[in-house]
């Protein structure tokens, strides 16, 4: 890899599109410290630190996690990425709904270009949302309970005003940003700058345990940590090759032997889906009760609910078999709605493909099937485990709040991290690969 | 510049160019126009090469608009010398049909040539180079500029001849084709194409975008082909829908359980899908595609006996065209016709990497900027707009839709007897030639008399050309007559008709291509009318928007469709067909790119093989001994040929093994994204290891021939090793991802979960 990295910087154009991608991505961190016009950043400081030691901490460190600080910090880049998936989101499910986006999702680039114009629309719209909301809360204090410092300088309507269009002008920004790094850089824009925020908190929250659980602790977490980003990269690129052969083209003597035509079955074929459905999933109780239950005089639910699934205390065993569960659950789930055994092995059939020895149509199919469900199963098993895994080795070492290798992010860390380590390897191979010759 | 002009060009599409500053070299060639015209002939090649020298360029438009009105008796309009002048800038200009692109093009090409340079000019067909190169002509010999021309039938010498030229006028492919084989010569004074320099390409759009899907393959016979006719015959028993199932698009077909069953039994019980040597599989596959798939006079027509493919965007044969893979035996089969030899993948070359090579690029065509982008984004080229000399004045009526093919049909008829009944010239484009025909033959049932211009006819195609804007006729066509003709309008009488009325039978797969249908009436502010009858039922709406099907809408008795989003299903399809046409143009580019390099790499080491002693000094490093043996008994100079004529020979073998392996990867890579790879990416990673493996694995194979072939003054006698000339060519295409991102892939589970 570290070749690779070398060889890709001797390479001029490459070395322009990584370079370009690091000062966006630079650029992308310095937004995420600006602050808006109107903020008072020195209470806002007083206030972080106030709320990171007190019993809230992991709901506010989940909040940094994504936002890589950003958000609670009121920058200019607060509102992150996150405007753009969502709006992204929205318009792929509302392609299935509305036939007119169907249809123009089908013309082609032309089509899909106006689509993406749509999702623009709503990040924006989606951006002034979020902006406005999330003021009106630093507002009136309740983003940080029980700190009473004023956040904002002023909280005449005109400074309002002003926050909220920085926010959403910041938003459009960083969409601007990805769409850059998809065009001109390395790798896909979103991803990377997902990637950035959840790596950027690393350094604070690594000090942080450092400080505050002394060295032995430390060296613990840090060991846990590589061992398990080596253990997922790992899982990440194992794979099944289930040969397929191709017979509509009679080519008079054949050199080779087909191998490098396979459908290629991921042991984790699910990515971190899963993990993020359930660990939203396991927030939805804690809100239920929060929202609907008599918190003065719970009964049996409520109480059950706060004692074992409240995000102050996930490491009780309640907690963390749900998680589990869950995990397992989604993953055949998952794997079930984007690998549609009869939908491949009909393709295949109908571009003259088939499994060497299995006949094509149903009986493909039902051989995929087989294949898939030996593999999700332990599959399901790793996403689970990897999830628990820290929340099991540091409730003992004691440092679970604070643990900044959670399951979801080494998932992504490692899942971006590869997928941007292969398209440095892929550009190297489109243009260097006079090196791998002489 | 007018505000209005500023607006109106701020809201041009985008990846044109304004053409408006050539104009002072226009204005200034109208003030010079008087004192060029007493120039002698012979002085007005001189003057001009001198004007162009100086880079006086209206003084130049000034004597090439005199020289071409000398020459040819037409005397260019401003239009026409601000086409000229964009050509010169290397602009892709946009020019209505009738406005003589093929003047400014000539012009063009002169300005060029008069510099100093070599110019090709490119166009869509033979029947185009060969009459602009003629007609031309007088303007190029006025000039002192040599001109020559390729078509399909040129032999070797006339090709180098013509390439030699100043400016040389051939279709894209014969400069494609004379490209590839001359990479495959085994003697360095056999090459034919002289090294790139300027292009000027003809209907820009065509050979750019429709002709740059496919790849120029170059193929070697490689023995008579083995398609089995008892295959055929078992095959022909077969029954669509019961047997085998055809894909929406018509581009794949398969055997259903039933099928499957029934050609087992009939080829006594074999097991077809057993895995291994996959030989009878494949040739039940091809045999079928050819029965299913490929139809009489849609795709091929039989003349003389043989099969001969059309070309589907030009309504052509190509001559030299073949199916791949087996295909052509399996046609053959299916028709019964004397097998003919089947071919192998010797080299191949996409339309963008063969205008990449000319530093200089220009071209010209009547519908450029609804591809702006394309050429901008492929070819880095711009679109100037090239306004008309006199405004269009043609009627483009709205479309008329008709529920079922028959109706459409009818009202096609009804409206030709209308129309000739005025007298009034009727131009009909239809999409096939079994369309063009069946058509003929009911107009005549009805008793009209009309000429019918396809593939099958072309030797007559200038003739049938020259009369279909005469009064009272009626011309019959393919996609032939809906380029690059140029059709006149029989007289006064015919224009107070109403000019020339060009009917469509159906709407192309491009909005580009049913322009150029209409295009054909119009010319120089001439009267005319166009108009397209579609219907609900035509290939273009089934295959890109099959849930017309399911509609609801009330068509009137005359089968009549007025019903708004019926009529817009109709344009929605043609757009997803052109969205789906530059996708494949995309991956056939990004395919390609890196074979590109590969050959490139591979091209710089047969290039050292060939034009020096490469071969010899690696074989005496490889088998000392037998050089020296050799170098005894016939010399070193017959020596070191016959290392080369070796060497070249499993250098060419490696490449065309190493083509085989990639279209054998390319047609199963889209399985990776099942295991969310990236195709593209293992595409690359493959193809790069294996090129790794090919030089090394070249050498020793030539090292192991030259250790035992036999070797005389002439060189080595390689004709056991059946060195092959390339003969034929063809095109293939391979879809991509058939089955959608990832996320489309969650969607559509999501969807028939809910829905089921």
């Amino acid at each position: 890899m570290l070749t690779a990295f070398t060889r890709a910087f001797r390479t001029p154009d490459l070395r322009k599109k990584l370079l370009f991608t690091l000062g966006i991505i630079a650029l992308f961190r310095l937004g995420s410290f600006l602050p808006t016009p109107g903020v008072h950043v020195s209470n806002i400081q007083q206030c972080l630190g106030q709320v990171q030691a007190g019993p809230n901490a992991s709901v506010y460190s989940l909040i940094n996690l994504f936002s890589g600080g950003a958000l609670l910090q009121l920058a200019v880049f607060a509102l992150g990425i996150m405007p753009y998936i969502t709006a992204s989101i929205i318009l792929q499910l509302l392609t299935v709904v509305i036939p007119r986006l169907e249809a123009l999702r089908k013309e082609g680039q032309q089509g899909t270009a106006k689509i993406t114009q749509y999702t623009r629309y709503l990040t924006i719209g989606l951006a002034v949302l979020q902006s406005t909301a999330f003021i009106a809360l630093a507002r009136s204090g309740q983003m940080f309970p029980g700190c009473n410092l004023d956040i904002m300088v002023n909280d005449s309507i005109f400074t309002l005003v002003v926050m909220v269009i920085t926010m959403t002008a910041g938003t459009s920004v960083i969409m601007w940003l990805g769409e850059l790094v998809t065009d001109r850089g390395i790798g896909n824009g979103m991803s990377i700058l997902i990637f950035t925020q959840v790596v950027a908190v690393f350094p604070a929250e690594l000090g942080r345990i450092l400080q505050t659980k002394g060295g032995w602790t430390f060296a613990v977490v840090m060991i846990v940590g590589v061992l398990m980003i080596a253990a997922v990269v790992f899982v990440e690129q194992a794979q099944r090759r289930v040969p397929v052969q191709y017979a509509k083209r009679m080519v008079g003597r054949r050199m080779y032997g087909g191998t490098s035509t396979y459908i290629p079955l991921k042991v984790n074929q699910a990515g971190i889906i899963p993990v993020i459905f359930a660990s939203s999933l396991l927030y939805l109780p804690q809100l239920a009760i929060t929202m609907f239950g008599d918190q003065k005089n719970p009964n049996a639910v409520v109480s059950f609910i706060s004692r074992y699934y409240s995000s102050a205390n996930t490491g009780n065993w309640v907690y963390m078999l749900t998680f589990f569960l869950l995990i397992v659950f989604f993953t055949y789930f998952y794997v079930s709605i984007t690998f549609n055994p009869p939908e491949v092995a009909d393709n295949m059939k109908k571009y003259g493909g088939f499994i060497p020895g299995i006949r094509p149509g149903r009986p493909t199919a039902e051989y995929l099937s087989f294949v898939l469900s030996r593999l999700t199963a332990p599959g399901s098993l790793y996403l689970g485990l990897i999830s628990l895994v820290p929340l099991v080795a540091l409730t003992l070492v004691g440092a679970s709040q604070n643990f900044p290798f959670g399951g979801t992010s080494i998932l992504i860390i490692v899942g971006v991290g590869l997928d941007t380590v292969k398209q440095i390897e892929s550009q190297l191979q489109q243009r260097n690969y006079e090196g791998f010759l002489r | 510049m007018s505000i209005r002009e500023r607006i109106r060009r701020f809201l041009q599409r985008p990846g044109t160019v304004d053409l408006g500053p050539l104009r002072v070299h226009v204005v200034r060639a109208n003030e010079l126009e008087p004192s060029v015209r007493d120039l002698a002939d012979a002085d007005l090649g001189a003057r001009a090469r001198e004007a162009r020298s100086r880079g006086d360029l209206g003084e130049f438009c000034a004597l090439m608009r005199e020289g071409a009105r000398r020459a040819l008796g037409l005397r260019p309009y401003d239009v026409q010398l601000l086409g000229m002048l964009g050509l010169m800038d290397g602009r892709v200009v946009e020019m209505a049909t009738g406005e003589g692109k093929t003047l400014a093009g000539a012009m063009a090409a002169a300005g060029y040539a008069l510099n100093g340079r070599r110019v090709h000019v490119m166009s869509v067909n033979d029947y185009l180079a060969r009459r602009d190169a003629e007609w031309m002509g007088p303007l190029f010999e006025l000039l002192d500029v040599s001109v020559g021309w390729v078509g399909q039938g040129s032999s070797p010498e006339e090709r180098r001849q013509a390439y030699s030229r100043d400016v040389t006028y051939a279709p894209v492919s014969e400069i494609g084709f004379d490209v590839l084989r001359d990479r495959l010569r085994t003697e360095a004074d056999r090459r034919v194409v002289p090294e790139p320099d300027v292009v000027v390409i003809d209907e820009a759009d065509s050979v750019l975008v429709d002709e740059a899907r496919v790849p120029l393959v170059l193929a070697g016979a490689a023995g008579v082909g083995a398609a089995d006719p008892a295959l055929a015959e078992i095959v022909r028993s077969l029954r669509a829908r019961r047997d085998y199932e055809i894909d929406d698009e018509g581009r794949a077909v398969h055997l259903t359980s039933e099928g499957i069953a029934a050609v087992e039994r009939a080829l006594g019980g074999v097991d077809l899908y057993a895995g291994g040597d996959n030989g009878v599989i494949s040739a039940v596959n091809v045999a079928l595609h050819a029965h299913a798939l490929l139809k009489r006079d849609v795709d091929y027509i039989v003349r003389d006996g043989k099969v001969q493919l059309v070309n589907e965007s030009r309504g052509r044969v190509a001559r030299l065209q073949r199916w791949p893979d087996g295909l052509m035996a399996a046609v053959e089969a299916k028709e019964a016709l004397v097998q003919t030899e089947s071919g192998e993948i010797l080299d191949s070359i996409t339309v963008q990497a063969l205008i990449s090579k000319y530093p200089t690029k220009s071209g010209m065509t009547g519908t450029a900027v609804a591809v702006a982008e394309q050429l901008r984004e492929f070819y880095g080229l711009e679109v100037g707009v090239v306004p008309p000399n006199k405004p269009c004045v043609r009627a483009d009526e709205p479309d008329r839709l008709y529920a079922t093919r028959g109706d459409k049909e009818n009202a096609v008829v009804a409206e030709i007897v209308k129309a000739h009944a005025t007298g009034r010239p009727v131009l009909v484009g239809t999409l096939d030639v079994a369309e063009s025909e069946r058509l003929a033959m009911r107009l005549r049932a009805s008793g009209l008399s009309c000429v019918v211009l396809n593939a099958k006819n072309d030797a007559e195609e200038a003739k049938v050309v020259a009369e279909a804007g005469a009064h009272g006729a009626i011309t019959v066509s393919t996609q032939m007559a809906g380029r690059g003709t140029d059709i006149k309008l029989g007289g006064e009488e015919v224009a107070r008709l109403g000019g020339l009325y060009v009917i469509g039978t159906g709407r192309f797969a491009s909005s580009r291509l049913d322009d150029q249908l209409r295009g054909r009436s119009g010319r120089q502010g001439d009267p005319g009318t166009s108009v397209f009858f579609t219907s609900l039922e035509d290939a273009l709406v089934t295959s890109y928007a099959p849930d017309a099907a399911r509609m609801s809408f009330t068509p009137d008795e005359d089968g009549l469709v007025t019903d708004k989003r019926a009529r817009w299903t109709v344009d929605h399809a043609q757009r997803v067909a052109e969205g789906a046409n530059l996708e494949i143009h995309r991956n056939t580019w990004r395919y390609n790119k890196l074979i590109e390099l590969q050959r490139g790499v591979l091209l710089e080491h047969r290039d050292a093989v060939l034009h020096g002693d490469a071969a010899l000094r690696e074989m005496t490093v490889r088998c000392p001994a037998r050089v020296e043996e050799l170098t005894a008994s016939v010399g070193e100079e017959a020596v070191a040929r016959a290392a080369r004529q070796v060497a070249l020979f499993h250098l060419d073998r490696c490449w065309a093994e190493h083509l085989a392996f990639l279209a054998d990867l390319r047609e199963g890579i889209h399985l990776r994204v099942l295991g969310r790879q990236n195709p593209l990416d293992e595409f690359h990673k493959a193809a790069v290891a294996a090129f790794a493996e090919l030089l090394p694995e070249a050498t020793a194979r030539t090292a192991e021939t030259f250790e035992t072939v036999e070797v005389t003054a002439e060189g080595a006698a390689l004709a056991d090793a059946g060195l092959r000339r390339p003969t034929a060519t063809w095109t293939y295409l391979v879809q991509d991802n058939p089955f959608g991102t990832e996320a489309d892939r969650l969607l559509r589970g999501l969807k028939n979960r809910v829905l089921s």
